[in-house]
């Protein structure tokens, strides 16, 4: 190569910037490249996976059968009606608040939360690791201590003291003010036991998408292996038959 | 003779792999080597979904857990077990449960295709919740994945519509009533609730009208949503670098 083809070839612009950085790779913000060839080591692991989920699945398909009920008779009621499990988490908010708060309200306001979590969390220099730091970890552990005990507690309180048995009228209350107010609470409160660890944007994002997430499998375990006749409480083994979902 | 001929058959792979009609198909030999490994990404269709050198990183099982790629998987083997099932069903309310019956009673394997079709729905349900919370606790939504993480909620939400609207297809008291019980649900949207309900019910109970509805949205509509969404959600992984990874690479080991 000539040395012409280094130097500039218009006048103008007759110099460069260069920074000579200890690190082994150009790439602005990566580390040294560690890089493997996709063939064999992404394709083959794949192929493998592939093959383990048919397998299993086949196998899953040769021991269980999938249910069919009667045929559909829409004079005869399901008791207890239960919509698939994966939305039996709404089915389970809908017994303790007003049907539109429960069924419609909550779950946007959950979806707009998760939509928007890449928007609040702008740091991105702990991006790759797993609950962000130590701190993380605990603040995910605290997070699911606080919840679960606070969502079965509340519950068995709709359960067997039942909120519309103390305060039924104006349907305001019960339907709207008093669920909103604990939804409320129970997010302050969520905000209070964290607090100690001093938590930077993402780890109160942690918190908060746990919460999400336990409420999520606590509300649907309920709703799917607790409720039975009416939808009330019983134990998975007393369950009706027919009364799981899937 | 029998050292010619085994001197031909030691050539024969390289024959092979040097045939044009080898060569037209996978267009490089085999991936022994650097060079043909790369040419066997770079010549093919995989170039569109996974870059030549993939990072460490994102082959850490403990990284990934597996579960994009499971979704995916589970969602390949629905399209092919759904596609089969659809030549055995049609929806109508008088047809559609006997039509699921003779799967289990006169139908080869009828049983086998029904619940594998069942089951992996079941489980890509759960898998693509467990792949958003992978992505959560790892940090994966950060900059520059943040509108990826978006469209990953969106199919999230469409892998449960697609459940759903498969879920009455069977047409029993399970169904019947687990759709009921859904469709209830959305009728408490707040003004519009009635309407949102016969748009989804095309009647103002569950019936023939609705059976249709959800039998289209479930085999064509929604999958074909999906699959546009699922095509960007791809596109943009590797045009932000592949999967999300530590800045630094010493930091995988804490």
């Amino acid at each position: 190569m000539s040395t012409q083809e280094f130097s500039p070839q218009q006048r103008d612009k007759d110099h460069g910037l260069v920074e000579v950085m200890g690190r082994s790779t150009p790439m602005v913000n990566k580390g040294p490249e560690d890089t493997l060839p996709s063939w064999p080591y992404l394709f083959v692991w794949e192929a493998l996976l592939f093959l383990g989920i048919s397998a299993l699945l086949l196998a899953m398909s040769i021991l269980i059968d999938a249910p069919l009920r009667e045929a559909a008779n829409p004079n005869l009621t399901e008791n207890p009606a239960k919509a698939p499990w994966y939305f039996l988490n709404l089915q389970e908010l809908l017994l303790h608040m007003n049907p539109s708060l429960a069924g419609v309200i909550v779950p946007t306001i959950v979806l707009i939360f998760l939509m928007s979590i890449p928007y609040l969390d702008r740091n991105f220099s702990d991006i790759g690791i797993w609950f962000a730091s130590r701190k993380g970890k605990l603040i995910t552990v605290w997070s699911t201590i606080y919840t679960v005990p606070l969502l079965v507690g509340l519950i068995l309180f709709d359960q067997y003291i039942r909120v519309r048995a103390l305060i039924s009228e104006p349907e305001i209350i019960p339907g709207w003010i008093i669920p909103i107010g604990v939804m409320g609470l129970l997010s302050v409160g969520l905000y209070a036991v964290i607090r100690p660890f001093r938590p930077n944007t993402r780890e109160v994002l942690v918190a908060y998408f746990t919460g999400f997430v336990v409420t999520f499998f606590i509300l649907t375990i309920a709703s799917t292996f607790f409720r039975g006749l009416g939808m009330n409480l019983t134990l998975p083994w007393d369950l009706p038959p027919g009364a799981l979902s899937f | 003779m029998i050292s010619r001929l085994r001197q031909q058959l030691r050539q024969f792979p390289d024959m092979l792999l040097q045939s044009n009609v080898w060569r037209s198909v996978f267009r490089q030999g085999y991936p022994d080597n650097d060079e043909n490994r790369s040419l066997v990404v770079m010549n093919s269709v995989f170039l569109h979904f996974h870059p030549v050198k993939v990072k460490t990183n994102t082959l850490r099982p403990a990284y990934t857990l597996g579960l994009g790629i499971i979704s995916l998987f589970l969602f390949l083997i629905l399209i092919f077990t759904g596609g089969v099932l659809t030549f055995l069903y049609l929806p109508t309310t008088e047809q559609a449960y006997i039509f699921i019956q003779e799967l289990h009673t006169s139908v080869p394997f009828g049983a086998l295709l029904r619940n594998a079709h069942r089951w992996a729905a079941h489980l890509m349900v759960l898998s693509v919740f467990l792949h958003m919370m992978r992505v959560f606790y790892t940090g994966g939504y950060k900059h520059p994945r943040e509108f990826n993480w978006v469209i990953g909620v969106i199919l999230l939400v469409i892998t449960f519509l697609l459940s759903f609207t498969g879920y009455l297809l069977p047409w029993d008291q399970l169904s019947f009533w687990a759709i009921t019980v859904g469709t209830n649900i959305a009728g408490y949207t707040p003004f519009m609730g009635a309407e949102v309900r016969a748009l989804l019910l095309g009647s103002t109970t569950v019936g023939g009208e609705a059976l249709l509805r959800f039998y289209v949205l479930h085999l064509v509509l929604l999958p074909a949503l999906l699959i546009i969404l699922l095509g960007v959600h791809f596109w943009r992984i590797r045009k932000d670098g592949g999967l999300s990874a530590p800045l630094h690479a010493e930091e995988v080991e804490k």
